[in-house]
């Protein structure tokens, strides 16, 4: 039973860091630009259906599909804030209603351009790690370390440089940021871009892992959201915490109740959080 | 009459003449058919293949000059909306089709919600309808009073010539002592679990079952734990969105041959460097097929020159059901009963007939379908052995 | 001179007479129902300014309950549905309790609804035993009407479920419209615009809320019911955040800021499939393009966009509902700084 409990935490600690990811590019922007892009689950799709094809029938390696992947997903973020959200930086509910019409359009045109059939990836690094009776599979651990790096880097970057501070700044008091000569436009856009960029990066590491559908990256935002609001809107780092919590919950609960309810159970915690401390676990206490 | 007067007068002749005429043509010559499957959206990968099948089968008939039938021509019509897979919108797909196009064959649905949602309405014109389809749900409702209008055309796992026992055979042959089932946690997959655990212990073989949520990606604990059980085979189900990563991860943990009854050979392809037998029961293995049955070469030469793309491998094993062969089956058993119209007439010959197309096919006195199949096995590094089965013999 | 409604008024109830295919009468007979759960849910959405994602859940609940009820108890069909307006009262009023109590905002606000709706339909999906799962409940008790006349006949052909259609639609848009001119409908309209003030003005936020809330889900209960029976099949499917997004679409479409918008919008959306065919991905992406098309350049909707043309055409007519609730969509420039966010009183921190 508790190689079965510690199998699940690690396991759970590794599916964390996905929905972290997630998690991480939600707090972004709804911190930045106020906007909840539910459609960053269409570009964590993308993300892994752009890695999945130059891999196995263009013939790249891993690591350049990777980066091609993220920079794919990028791109249509800028078009899509150039296009779309770009006028709706007033009005948050029409931006979250923009952000779900974005998700059929790019749900329908991945399931026209690569068709329904799931599609799986070929092993990238195939083998397990064995440790005391616990097998995880390498790749899995690869993906939840770079996660983590990724998240971490992120991080640093919003305390250490001065675009970071900006964006810090700009949060805070946005007309004052404006006013100290923070180019507001352009950090909304780079920041929903850069969000983009990292559901891209969790969608083609997610490709190594499990076949995809048109539809696994809807699962994902959810929980990522569940997870940005349980552990507070605005902190980064509180995100990937939070996915990880997350992660851990679903899995240890399954072991112990029916897993068909798995599901429900980020819904309930998100709605207590919710109910009970506003702010989220991390969140400040202003 | 003045010139005018005549003139019209004969226009109005002849038209009146050619619409007795059409009339007339259109009410003894014409064969309605009609489709009901997926033909897009996430279940086409069910439904594409046998509404082409069908399609294509009706072309080359109505091409060919029709068909006789007690002294008369008739031609095909095929009525074939694409339900999507949605059961609201097959049914009233459906009520079009009885009520205003008075179709009396209808071909499909493959997807058992689509039937239930359909059922209870086509039985109201029960008598005065063949539903073949395709769908596991329909084997309920085989032989049940007023479901006369039920036609399987999908075979089943057991029964008198049942391709479960004779897969099960197979493994028992290769000496298998212990079998894990993995199965969704859903009627399909309960209903798979139901009938393979009789057909184990028949023949000796041990089972131990394990059910996942239907959508599971990650299944690490469960393939843990049937790993410590120590399995010679895995049983795994039943769609591909599920085998692949089942496969995948049940290579990880040191589980490595598997026994498939539904799903595609694809799994097995795609990890054939990690597997060691990967055992899939195939309606028909085209690849191989095409090389030794003339039917089937033509069957996909004419299939790329009429849609004119590369023939689909992978979706061709679903054309077993309701699709090109039963059109022609359907044409045959009109020809023994000598009638179009007569519903249970039609269906009495069908249910005696015995087809030689693509497949070998005929029906139980139920009304469902028993088929050849192949069984395909994929090894280590992706050799491939294939063994044709055929139980009309 | 306004003549038109009473035009529109007539036509509708001579249809059937003229219009003898079922196709058509099939669709409008969907557009009805559709438009009471559209014009339901925008009581909430567009004159209260709350974005509920619990719409489809009280639609799709209904419809199991209405079954239960009358496989369980034996009751007939118009019974059923009260049996289950009750519940999805109750459940509203609870679920609606929680969020305002909490005061929960825009963004929140939405969230908990959909979490809400998400464990509905987990529920339903899973509870094989009552709702049989995803399979779905294929019905078999026929819907029964009491006609002075000719007594009690079975809902079964699509003139009968027209007229049906057609009079639950007139009954909901009666009522929204009786209670949106009323003081409660000044009340929601305040609480649209902005609910810190209006709870100055002594208005009880809360209790208004919850009203709108309540009264809304109770609507799509109805037109939940109705549909079900109308197809003869109930899904978990029906409960699904898809159902949810198509209702928001047809409000968006026809208009939020109208009474009759979104039944434009549901007619629209209903009979786009049929006439323009599809394939079920392109369909999928012409919803979701509609929708951003609409948000993007058409804000006040078809409906709304006619009404403000025939406005300035005709010059400014007599107060209506419709003008006391429209407020004009002022866009700051540009680059501005959004609004103070309502994190819940609290700014919200990059750390």
């Amino acid at each position: 039973m508790t190689q079965l409990i510690l199998g699940q935490l690690i396991n759970g600690v590794i599916v964390g860091t996905l929905y972290g990811i997630v998690a991480a590019g939600i707090t972004l922007t709804f911190g930045i630009t106020g906007i909840v892009n539910f459609a960053l689950g269409a570009f964590m799709t993308l993300g892994a259906y752009v890695a999945w094809y130059l891999t196995d029938h263009a013939g790249l390696p891993f690591p350049a599909a990777v980066v091609l992947a993220v920079l794919a997903t990028m791109a249509f973020g800028a078009v899509a804030d150039q296009a779309l959200f770009r006028h709706t930086r007033n009005n948050l509910i029409n931006g979250l209603l923009v952000s779900i019409g974005l998700i059929s359009v790019m749900e329908a045109g991945i399931l026209m351009t690569w068709t329904a059939t799931p599609k799986e990836m070929q092993f990238v690094l195939p083998g397990v790690l064995n440790a005391g009776g616990l097998v995880v599979p390498k790749m899995k651990g690869l993906v939840a370390v770079v996660l983590l790096a990724v998240v971490f880097a992120t991080y640093a970057a919003l305390t250490k440089t001065w675009v970071g501070r900006a964006a810090f700044a700009y949060a805070q008091n946005p007309e004052a940021a404006r006013l100290m000569g923070v180019r507001t436009r352009l950090l909304q856009s780079g920041v929903f871009i850069y969000s983009t960029g990292l559901v891209g990066l969790g969608g083609a590491l997610y490709a190594s892992l499990y076949s995809i559908d048109a539809g696994f990256g809807g699962t994902y935002v959810l929980k990522g959201i569940e997870a940005a609001i349980l552990a507070g809107i605005g902190s980064v780092g509180g995100a990937l915490l939070g996915g990880i919590l997350l992660g851990v919950a679903e899995a240890i609960g399954s072991i112990f109740l029916p897993a068909a309810y798995k599901d429900a159970y980020g819904l309930v915690a998100l709605v207590l959080i919710l109910l009970l401390r506003p702010a989220g676990i991390f969140g400040g206490s202003k | 009459m003045l010139n005018w007067q005549r003139t019209i007068a004969r226009a109005l002749g002849a038209t009146g003449l050619a619409l007795a005429l059409a009339g007339t043509a259109a009410a003894q010559n014409v064969v309605k058919i009609g489709g009901l499957e997926a033909q897009t959206g996430p279940a086409s990968i069910f439904g594409l293949m046998p509404s082409q099948g069908v399609r294509m089968a009706v072309d080359e008939i109505n091409k060919a000059g029709g068909f006789e039938v007690a002294g008369k021509r008739y031609t095909l019509q095929l009525i074939s909306p694409d339900t999507q897979g949605n059961p609201q919108q097959a049914l009233v797909q459906v009520k079009k089709m009885l009520e205003e196009d008075k179709v009396q064959y209808i071909f499909g649905p493959y997807l058992t919600n689509v039937f239930n949602a359909v059922a209870p309405y086509v039985q109201q014109h029960n008598n005065k309808v063949l539903l073949m389809g395709g769908a596991t749900g329909m084997h309920g409702a085989l032989g049940k009073p007023n479901m006369d209008f039920v036609v399987k055309t999908m075979p089943w796992d057991t029964g008198a010539a049942g391709y479960g026992s004779m897969m099960v055979g197979l493994l028992k042959k290769r000496g298998v002592k212990k079998v894990a089932i993995l199965m969704q946690n859903d009627a399909g997959g309960k209903a798979v679990v139901d009938i393979y655990t009789p057909l184990f212990k028949e023949q000796g073989i041990e089972v131990v079952t394990e059910f996942f949520e239907p959508g599971t990606k990650d299944f690490s604990s469960t393939l843990a734990k049937l790993a410590a059980a120590k399995p010679d085979y895995l049983f795994p189900g039943y769609t591909d969105t599920a085998l692949y990563d089942i496969v995948r991860q049940a290579s990880e943990v040191g589980l490595t041959k598997f026994f498939i009854t539904r799903g595609s050979i694809g799994p097995g392809m795609k990890n054939n460097a990690m597997i060691d037998s990967y055992i899939a029961w195939v309606p028909k293995y085209f690849e191989n097929a095409e090389k030794t049955n003339p039917k089937v070469s033509r069957f996909v030469e004419n299939y790329k020159a009429y849609y004119k793309t590369a023939f689909p491998y992978d979706q061709a094993p679903q054309c077993a059901t309701s699709c090109y062969d039963h059109v022609y089956m359907l044409v045959e058993a009109m020809k023994k009963a000598g009638t179009v119209s007569d519903v249970p007439k039609v269906k009495a010959a069908l249910l005696s007939t015995r087809y030689q197309g693509l497949w070998n096919i005929r029906y139980d006195t139920t009304g469902e379908a028993i088929l050849d199949f192949d069984v395909v096995e994929v090894q280590r590094g992706g050799k491939i052995n294939v063994t044709h089965i055929d139980p009309q013999q | 001179m306004r003549v038109l409604p009473w035009v529109a008024a007539a036509a509708l109830l001579l249809l059937p007479a003229v219009v003898r295919s079922n196709f058509v009468l099939t669709m409008f007979v969907f557009t009805f129902i559709l438009g009471i759960a559209a014009v339901s849910f925008n009581l909430i959405f567009g004159f209260t300014g709350q974005l509920s994602m619990f719409h489809a859940a009280a639609f799709g609940l209904s419809a199991y309950v209405t079954h239960i009820a009358m496989t369980r108890l034996g009751i007939p069909f118009w019974s059923g549905v009260a049996c289950a307006v009750v519940f999805v009262l109750v459940l509203s009023c609870i679920i609606g309790t929680i969020c305002f109590r909490y005061r929960l905002k825009e963004f929140y606000f939405a969230v908990v609804t959909l979490a809400f709706a998400e464990m509905a339909r987990l529920t339903v999906l899973n509870w094989n035993s009552v709702t049989n799962g995803s399979l779905g409940i294929a019905i078999n008790e026929k819907a029964t009407l009491w006609v002075p006349g000719a007594g009690t006949i079975a809902m079964d052909n699509s003139t009968v479920w027209y007229y049906v259609g057609l009079a639950a639609l007139a009954v909901t848009l009666l009522v929204c419209h009786r209670v949106l001119a009323s003081w409660v409908g000044r009340c929601f309209g305040a609480l649209r615009l902005n609910d810190e003030l209006a709870s100055t003005l002594g208005i009880n936020v809360f209790r208004y809320k919850l009203l709108a809330f309540m009264i809304g889900n109770a609507f799509a209960a109805i037109a939940g019911a109705l549909y079900a029976w109308y197809i003869g099949f109930i899904e978990p499917e029906y409960l699904s955040i898809p159902q949810s997004l198509a209702l928001i679409s047809m409000v968006l479409l026809g208009g939020s800021a109208s009474l009759v918008g979104p039944v434009v919008g549901a007619l629209v959306l209903t009979a786009l499939p049929h006439l323009i065919s599809l394939s079920a991905e392109a369909r999928v992406m012409t919803y979701g393009a509609i929708l951003i098309f609409t948000i993007l350049l058409l804000p006040r909707g078809i409906w709304g966009t006619l009404e403000g043309l025939r406005r300035r055409v005709q010059g400014a007519s007599a107060t209506s509902v419709q003008t006391l609730v429209e407020t004009p969509v002022q866009k700051p420039p540009e680059g501005a700084p959004p609004p103070a966010r309502e994190s819940l009183g609290q700014a919200a921190e990059v750390r």
